[in-house]
């Protein structure tokens, strides 16, 4: 219960600047009616419910079926199932995706029939799927690095881009912004998680995140491809009349049945492939099976919710303060663009779950205040030169795409490695479901104002700048982080074989526990090992002293170093010598930054081994 | 300074940095964080599976007399007698220096004959904590708070050598002197950690505690009465 409380004050801090800017708007400026503007409040209470009931139920259920799908797929025997299992996880939840359709048949028919709804859902999906394979493979081999993997895929996607014409350039980066819905990029997130968990290693923490980065570039490949190879140039068609909806609870009640069905369908193959493996294979406990059970029906409560507070309540706001604005001045448009912009992004569902990513791989040594604020930043810029766009038509989209990919694509070599991921990431975590509805929305209301715009052309392409312009700006933040970031020697794991039982008995124990900056635990457990030390366990931590603080310029934000704390049980005898060899070591005193800690305990060990490796073995097939 | 033991603090998530802060203003020099989870005592919750709240353990290295002052400080700013607010308590982990170390004499009977408190360290496999805790109360304790952690590695036959780290559960739960050994025997045989490979159990002594469960119903009992 705690933690939805939790989740609800996260959301409601995120909210409330969108909540307080949109009203001020509507009581200065901005002329709105009494039903669009009840049915904005209302649907931001139901937003902040829903968000928080969905981000619990993700926690719950999303989580741990990462990992467990990731540990089915990292503990293949051959290559091929390798393959076949990570395409058809991308392959399933992007063709369930609701958006995906959505943007099928506006391809449809802006193609003027050429190409059909339902062959754009099967290249954007198979797209995704073969990415997805591609970047596990990556992720396992861990060759090439990840920067040099999306410089290339980028790369590819830059050779193709001056065969497309600009209207298919724009429907192809959004294809990327709708595959990465609000259910999608958790998982995703989670998969990348679970993966780099299992493989461990000295890069655990930069294979953490990019899965989701890799995934949206699917989709941009995909479109392109199929605009070269059908021959399409120009789109066509009309736009549809857009109708504000009247009243105020009509509009929610009428939408409530479709986003749930949209929901159903977009959780479902996630649900059916891990109950299939679940029979098959993980043969999860009762009370865990009940926990990830409860998760996803909170999910589905919460995505519900979520969804129709943002459709029925959002959406007509966007659109009439873009309307509005539009009539009175383009500054006041970019202006607006930017602060709104600044603000939504950080509502954005996938945001949250990135952040707890974050928080959770570095132990807090990257501060999530610091990403949502480059975030935010980055989303702001975006929106202001959209609008850019709109007032001046000569500004073509990619004036700032291919620019803002190419910098990052280049700062990506310069960066934090775990930046690189995370970046990449972030471009689809931040076009999510409030950049599709809201931001797009008050896009295409300022475009039908403004004479000189054309609501098709500039409608598309607000999401490939709000997916683009994150990349850039983390890609910065991580260039500056690594100069300010204490490297530290990291020791390759040496794969310790192992190991026969030993049988101890009645003697008194030691518990050592040592701590010392992150990457020199596997040398700690080696030494103490050779001084007669048997087991060991390895927590992840960061520390502040006052003689080391390292601050970030101009924010002047704290940053903590990464530790590793490792306990050892050992008898009394063989304390001594441990913890002389770990003091003595050279490599581990060379900063002097060791410490180790002795205290008597109590422990009921009849026989204690070096892990077991036949068991364990066991359970990971 | 010469340090005595090891200060520790369990409170909810985002605010060790604001606890370290005062911490340091004590007179501390450094301390350690590292994210866990704690558990709700909630039968319902329990029940549909949803129990879980985030916490923050923190470590501070101190002086025998620093940490009786950061008890007092530290659970007054941070009102650890009120529940759900924190836990506080310092382990006797000697800080071990190469030169001291001929003299030092590690010894096991006095500490633990001290103690009021244990802390039960309780270190199995991934995914097995909830069987623990629940075990754990069965024998009368009222909670624990579980750390992540990771086993040192072994090499398997995937197609991908891979160096699977089996990833740990380390459950802390603190209890006093009378209940220790009840709740000690009744994980170890639950989870069967006499057998190779399950994992162990053992018992850090408590110097000093503030802020736990037992404490605040005894001090609301002596109110009222």
């Amino acid at each position: 219960m705690s933690l939805l409380f939790e989740k609800t004050k996260e959301v409601l801090r995120t909210l409330l600047p969108v909540f307080i800017i949109v009203l001020l708007l509507c009581f200065t400026i901005v002329d709105v009616e009494t039903d669009v503007l009840v049915r904005f409040i209302v649907g931001s209470i139901m937003l902040l419910l829903g968000l928080a009931v969905f981000l619990w139920g993700v926690d719950l259920s999303m989580n741990p079926i990462g990992e467990h799908m990731s540990l089915e797929v990292a503990t293949s025997k051959t290559p091929i199932k390798i393959a076949i299992l990570s395409f058809l996880l991308g392959f399933l939840i992007t063709v369930a995706e609701p958006d995906l359709l959505i943007l099928g048949s506006q391809v449809e028919e802006a193609s003027g029939g050429t190409l059909g709804a339902s062959i754009i859902v099967y290249m954007v999906s198979i797209g995704v799927g073969v990415m997805i394979s591609l970047g596990v493979f990556r992720l396992l081999r861990d060759k090439p690095s990840f920067s040099m993997f999306m410089a290339i895929t980028y790369g590819v996607i830059f050779i193709l881009t001056p065969f497309v014409a600009e209207e298919f350039l724009a429907i192809s980066f959004d294809a990327s912004g709708a595959t990465t819905g609000a259910l999608t990029t958790p998982f995703v997130l989670a998969i990348s998680l679970g993966l780099s968990k299992i493989k461990g290693g000295k890069n655990a923490e930069e294979n953490s995140f990019g899965l989701v980065g890799v995934m949206s570039s699917g989709p941009i490949l995909a479109v392109m491809l199929m605009s070269i190879l059908s021959g399409q140039k120009n789109i066509q068609g009309e736009v549809v009349e857009y109708v504000i909806a009247e009243g105020v609870l009509r509009p929610i009640i009428n939408k409530l049945p479709g986003v749930f069905i949209e929901s159903v369908i977009a959780l479902l193959p996630i649900i059916v492939l891990f109950f299939i493996f679940n029979f098959i294979k993980f043969k999860i406990p009762k009370d865990e099976l009940l926990g990830i059970i409860n998760g996803l029906i909170l999910t589905l409560i919460g995505l519900t919710i979520f969804l129709t507070g943002v459709y029925s309540g959002f959406m007509d706001m966007g659109r009439i303060i873009g309307v509005e604005l539009g009539k009175m001045s383009p500054w006041l448009l970019i202006g607006i663009g930017f602060i709104l912009g600044l603000i939504v992004v950080l509502v954005e569902p996938a945001v949250h779950v990135l952040g707890e990513q974050i928080e959770e791989v570095t132990s807090g040594h990257i501060p999530i205040s610091l990403i949502r604020g480059t975030l935010s930043i980055g989303v702001g810029i975006a929106i202001a030169l959209s609008m850019v766009r709109i007032v001046v038509p000569a500004v073509k989209l990619w004036y700032f795409l291919i620019p803002g990919f190419l910098i990052a694509m280049i700062l990506s070599f310069k960066s934090d490695p775990v930046f690189v991921g995370i970046a990449y990431d972030a471009g689809g975590v931040a076009s999510g479901p409030m950049t599709a509805t809201f931001v797009l929305a008050f896009a295409q209301g300022a475009a039908t104002i403004i004479d000189t715009a054309d609501v098709l052309v500039d409608g598309f392409g607000v999401i490939a700048m709000v997916a683009m312009a994150p990349v850039f700006s983390i890609m910065i933040l991580g260039t500056v982080f690594r100069h300010k970031r204490i490297e530290y020697p990291t020791i390759e794991k040496k794969p310790v074989v192992s190991s026969h039982l030993v049988e101890e008995v009645n003697m008194d124990h030691v518990c050592i526990m040592a701590i010392v900056n992150r990457g020199l635990a596997e040398k700690v457990v080696d030494v103490a090992r050779q001084s007669g030390a048997k087991g060991a366990t390895i927590m992840r931590g960061r520390c502040t002293a006052e003689h080391q603080k390292v601050l970030l310029p101009i924010i002047n934000i704290e940053l903590q170093p990464e530790k590793e704390i490792i306990w050892f049980i050992t008898g009394t005898h063989v304390s001594k010598p441990i913890a002389n060899s770990l003091l003595n070591d050279p490599l581990l005193n060379q900063d002097g930054e060791i410490m180790v800690f002795i205290s008597p305990t109590e422990a009921m060990v009849r026989s204690f081994t070096t892990i077991n490796v036949t068991n364990d073995a066991d359970q990971a097939t | 300074m010469t340090i005595d033991s090891l200060f520790f603090t369990i409170v909810n998530r985002g605010k060790a940095n604001a606890v370290l802060h005062k911490a340091q203003e004590c007179g501390a020099e450094s301390g350690t964080i590292l994210l866990g989870e704690g558990t709700v005592e909630s039968k319902f919750w329990e029940k549909i599976g949803l129990a879980e709240i985030h916490k923050e353990i923190l470590v501070v290295p101190a002086s025998d007399e620093l940490s009786d002052k950061l008890h007092d400080t530290i659970s007054e700013t941070f009102t650890f007698s009120k529940s759900n607010h924190g836990v506080a308590f310092t382990i006797p982990f000697k800080r071990w220096q190469l030169q001291a170390s001929e003299k030092e004499e590690i010894n096991n009977t006095s500490a633990n004959a001290n103690a009021s408190h244990f802390c039960i360290v309780t270190i199995v496999d991934k995914g097995r904590s909830k069987d623990c805790i629940k075990s754990a109360r069965a024998a009368g304790a009222k909670g624990g708070t579980l750390i992540h952690g990771r086993g040192a590695g072994i090499p398997t036959d995937f197609y991908y050598p891979l160096v699977i780290e089996p990833q740990k559960d380390i459950i802390i739960i603190i209890t006093s002197r009378e209940k220790v050994s009840a709740i000690k025997e009744r994980i170890f045989s639950d989870l069967e950690l006499g057998k190779a490979g399950n994992g162990i159990i053992f018992t850090l002594p408590i110097s000093r505690a503030s802020g736990l469960v037992e404490q605040r119903t005894e001090e609301n009992k002596g109110g009222t009465a």
